[in-house]
Parts: C-alpha cells; structure tokens; sequence
C-alpha cells in the first residue's frame, strides 16, 4: 500500500482529505504542521508528500525546501488555496500544484499520476 | 550701447512686484494638500488677477493621453458681470485670500456656462492638419493669435467657443512632457497681448506645469497603492473563505454518497455548521470593521476602561501561563477619547501581546501621563516573538495578518480610532525580544470644582 504523507493545518480539511484518500486505498498519515512533517520523514518513508502552502509557524515552501536538503526522490505536491504562489519559483520543485476545490478529483488523478509514474 | 536699469525706476519696479506677487500665489498651491481642483483655483487667479498677469479669462485644458480636454474656464462671462466683478476686486482691502474665495466661488458658478462649454470640447493632437489649441500640445510652442478670425490654424469649433480674435495658447511643460494647454485672452478690455504679458504668462506656466505634474504623480501613486491594497484583500477573502467551503463541499459530497452511516452522517454535519459559523463569523467581522461607525471622542475619565481591560488581561495571560502586570496611574488626566473604544483599543493591544508570548514570558500594561502635559500614554509591551521588519511595515494595512486565526483587522481598527482622535501610534519591535505599542492620545487635566 502506497504511503502519502498530508501536510494541512486546518483539522476539519485535513480529516476530509484522510478519508477520501484512504477511501481510494492510500495509507495517509496527516500532520497538521511543517515541523511534525519534516520529523516524520526523516525518520519514515513515504511515496508522496501533499502539503499546503500557508501554515503557521514554517510554511510549505519552507518544507519543500527542507524536504529537498533531504535527499529523498519522493513527489510532492502542494494542495493551496492559493493561486498565485504559482509565481514563487520555489514552488516550480513541487511536481504538481493544486488549487483547493471542493472536488478532490483534480487531487486524487495528480496523486495517481505521480505514484505510477 | 549699453542699457542702463535703476533699481527705483517705476516700471522695473512694478514689473518685479508683479512676478513676486505671482510666484506667491503660485507657490501656495504647494502648500495645501493635493486637490488640483482647489489649486487651480489659484493658478488661474494668478493668470488673471490684475496684480498677476492680468488676463481677463483663463482656460485650462488638460491633457489626457493624445486628447487635449476642457477642464476650467475662469473669468466673467459678459461684460457686465466683468465691470461688477472688477468693481469689486478693485475695491481697497480686498485681498488675495478674498480673490481666490470670489474666483472660487466664479468657478463654481462658471459650471453652468464658461466650464461647461470648454468641457464639451476635446482636440486630437495627432489630427491632421495640425489646428490650435492642440497643435500647441503637439510643438510645445507658445502661439499667439492675432486675428483668428482669418487664421486657418485655428480649429474652427475652439474658435467658435472662445468667441475672441485674440489668444495666448501656452503649453504646460513639466519634464518635457506636455500635461495640458493654457488659453488666455482679453474678451472684454480687448487690451493687445504685450510681449511681457507672455513672458509671465510663460514664467506662471512653468510652475503650474509643475504643480500639476506633481499632482498626477501623487493620484497615480495613491491609485497604484489603493490597488495593492485591493490585492491583499483578495489574497484574504481566498484564503480565508476558500478553506471553509472546500470542506463544507467535501463533506457534503460524503453525505450525499449511499449508504453514508448515521455517525459519520451527524459527524459531517455538524463540521458543516462549524464551517458555516466561520464563514457567516468572517462576513460579521468584515461588515463590522467597514462599516463600524467610531464614537465621537471626548475628554473623559478612562479609568474603568482601563481597570476592566487589564482585568481580562490578567485572567487571559494566567491561563496562558504568562505573568501580567499592569501599571495603571491614579489620578489620571482627561483623555480625548470614547472610553469603550478605548477598553476595545487596549484590549486588542493586550490579547495581541498575548498571543505573542509564550509562556513564561511577560506582558505589562502601562498608562501615564507623556513628557508634556497635554498627552497620555497607554503602552503594552511584550516579550514575545517580535514583528519582522517586513511585517511592520504592512501592520496597519486592513486584512494583513501573520496569525492562524487572525483577520487583520484589529491594528486597522487602532489605527483609525488614533485617526480619529488625532494621537499617535509607535511601534517598537525586535524579532525574538518583544514588541512595545505606544499609543499617544490629547489629553487635559482635570478641572477641579473649588
């Protein structure tokens, strides 16, 4: 079984999208900050890492870049609410770039793209 | 040959009174605040009082792109009113300030007929063939007509509204950009426009030139600001609505699959109405900040403002393990503003601290009177994370926030309340040491019945 680790602040969205992946037989683990993130993979594998952008305390941009210094070839993906950190070259390291919608379908394809590539 | 000039000769003296007097008037423009309707009030009396240049009507046509547009027209509008206008204007003791007031007032009223006719009109400076007044926009050069009547350079429609024979057409030039065109004549004396008319008309020219330049500069600045704005709030109103609503979809799509279980069933639910509170929770207090109307300030006793905030201070900072302390002066003066703002305003400022602090650190609430008499000092100091320089910057700006939870309107609202109460706010922070706010508000000490 496939491992995804999902980085969300905001609880209620964080156990909306855990359901909804494991429904779709992913093995999630969700934390809902960068620092809890970056200690689980360090000491955890996973195949794909989904994290938002604007968190309290180090952001996901941060956690990329961290993730990078890492030297794990896992994909990740950034799941925002915003559009336009699109323009943060930062960003461009993510594999895919997903606005939040309330239809997770763009999600779910972008997650199964990467994890049979 | 050599030219001789004396410094009390009549005419040199008169000459220089006149362009003093004119760069006086000019000048004042600068001193008051951006509003080129206001000051071209003043630019066009300098044009055509009789201690100015002396023209009898001044035109202001402004440029807009490769459009030259009529904007205002001062000067009498027959010659009755003429001779009543100059009566008065000439009558001893009538100042500059009574002139600008009178031209003010000409202005208004020329709405109805001088302004209103100019403002119909507009030139294309790229037209062919090349036609006064815009061809003056195109070759920067000073023209003056003389019998325009018979002058195939004149576009015949400026012609028929101007209505003179006779016209000085001036470009504004301001860093070799032309931002309008000023038409001046002498519709009712019909005095000859004499060289040295020109010349001060051209010297005038300059410094409105400059003047209204500046004052482009200054509206495209706030223009460009207010959009900068614009775009945080967007920014926010994604990110902070955005989040509720993909789970309040999200868990409605559950709910509406088959067979959802009766516990997941109210568990969906009842995430759905907490999202819902949030969102009709952020609509409330973005509605409240925008519309809130502040009250009046008045000198009056803060005292149990003060006590009452400092006693949720207290019970805040205790929960959060961090020690309060709150230094409140006895005896204090009078300030000048509604003491329930003012509980608002210190609470805001506390719970900030708090939120700031971790525990173990310190937050101490301390208002006194300021150096001089006619100041208070409400201050909260923290020892918390500190505010980054960056961040500092943006502090007071609506919907800028680096809290979770945050809305960003809680400084916007201080900021306006010290607006409107004419005090000050400082800010002083160092990141990882603490942050100190200073609010500074008028004050008087309290009459005392004897």
């Amino acid at each position: 079984m496939k491992r995804i680790l999902l980085v969300e602040d905001e609880k209620p969205l964080a156990l909306l999208y855990e359901e909804e992946l494991r429904e779709e037989g992913y093995d999630v683990t969700a934390v809902h900050d960068s620092e809890t993130a970056l200690a689980k993979l360090k000491t955890e594998e996973f195949d794909l890492l989904v994290t938002d952008i604007r968190m309290p305390g180090r952001n996901g941009i941060d956690l990329i870049t961290q993730v990078m210094g890492l030297r794990k070839a896992i994909p990740i993906i950034i799941n925002s609410a915003y559009q336009s950190y699109k323009d943060d070259f930062m960003t461009w390291a993510a594999d895919a770039y997903v606005v939040k919608s309330s239809s997770l379908a763009e999600l779910k394809a972008k997650i199964k793209e990467l994890l049979e590539r | 040959m050599i030219e001789t000039y004396h410094f009390l000769d009549s005419d040199f003296q008169q000459e220089s009174s006149r362009e003093l007097t004119l760069l006086s008037i000019i000048s004042q423009s600068y001193f008051q605040p951006f509003s080129l309707e206001d000051n071209l009030v003043l630019i066009l009396t300098a044009l055509t009082s009789g201690s100015g240049v002396g023209f009898n009507r001044a035109m202001y046509l402004r440029r807009d792109g490769n459009r030259l547009r009529g904007e205002a027209w001062l000067g009498p509008r027959s010659p009755e009113e003429a001779r009543s206008v100059w009566e008065v204007l000439s009558t001893p003791g009538i100042g500059y300030v009574e002139i600008i007031e009178h031209n003010r007032a000409l202005l208004r009223a020329n709405e109805d007929s001088l302004t209103r006719r100019i403002r119909k009109l507009s030139f294309t400076s790229s037209d062919e063939p090349d036609l006064l007044p815009a061809a003056t926009a195109r070759h920067k050069e000073i023209a003056l007509v003389r019998d325009a009547a018979h002058e195939p350079q004149v576009d015949p429609r400026f012609l028929e509204t101007i209505g003179v024979d006779e016209f000085l057409c001036l470009p504004l030039l301001a860093r070799d950009e032309v931002v309008g065109v000023f038409v001046l004549d002498n519709a009712f004396t019909h005095n000859p426009i004499q060289p040295r008319d020109v010349k001060l008309a051209a010297v005038c020219s300059l410094l409105a030139a400059n003047y209204i330049h500046t004052t482009n500069l200054y509206h495209r600045l706030v223009e460009s600001e207010k959009m900068a704005a614009m775009g945080e709030v967007a920014m926010f109103i994604t990110h902070q609505i955005r989040n509720p609503l993909v789970t309040i979809g999200g868990f409605t799509d559950q709910l509406l699959e088959e067979g959802c279980e009766e516990g997941k069933r109210r568990r969906n639910l009842s995430i759905i109405r907490d999202e819902v509170r949030r969102l009709e929770d952020i609509v409330f207090k973005v509605g409240h900040f925008l519309k809130v109307s502040l009250k009046e300030p008045v000198y009056a006793d803060v005292q149990p403002a003060l006590e009452a905030a400092a006693r949720e201070g207290e019970a805040g900072a205790q929960a959060k393990g961090i020690l309060f302390q709150a230094k409140l002066e006895k005896d204090s003066p009078l300030v000048f503003c509604d003491p329930s703002t003012l509980g608002e305003v210190a609470r805001n400022l506390i719970d900030n601290a708090i939120e700031a602090t971790p525990a173990g650190g310190k937050v101490t609430l301390h208002a006194h009177r300021g150096k001089d008499a006619r100041t208070f000092v409400l201050s909260v100091h923290d020892t918390g994370k500190g505010i980054s320089a960056v961040d500092r910057e943006k502090l007071f700006r609506p919907f800028f926030t680096t809290k979770e939870k945050g809305m960003g309107l809680g400084l916007p609202f201080i900021k306006r309340v010290m607006d409107t109460c004419g005090g000050l706010v400082e800010v002083r922070s160092r990141e990882g040491q603490g942050t100190h706010f200073l609010l500074s508000f008028p004050s008087q000490e309290e009459r005392r019945p004897s």
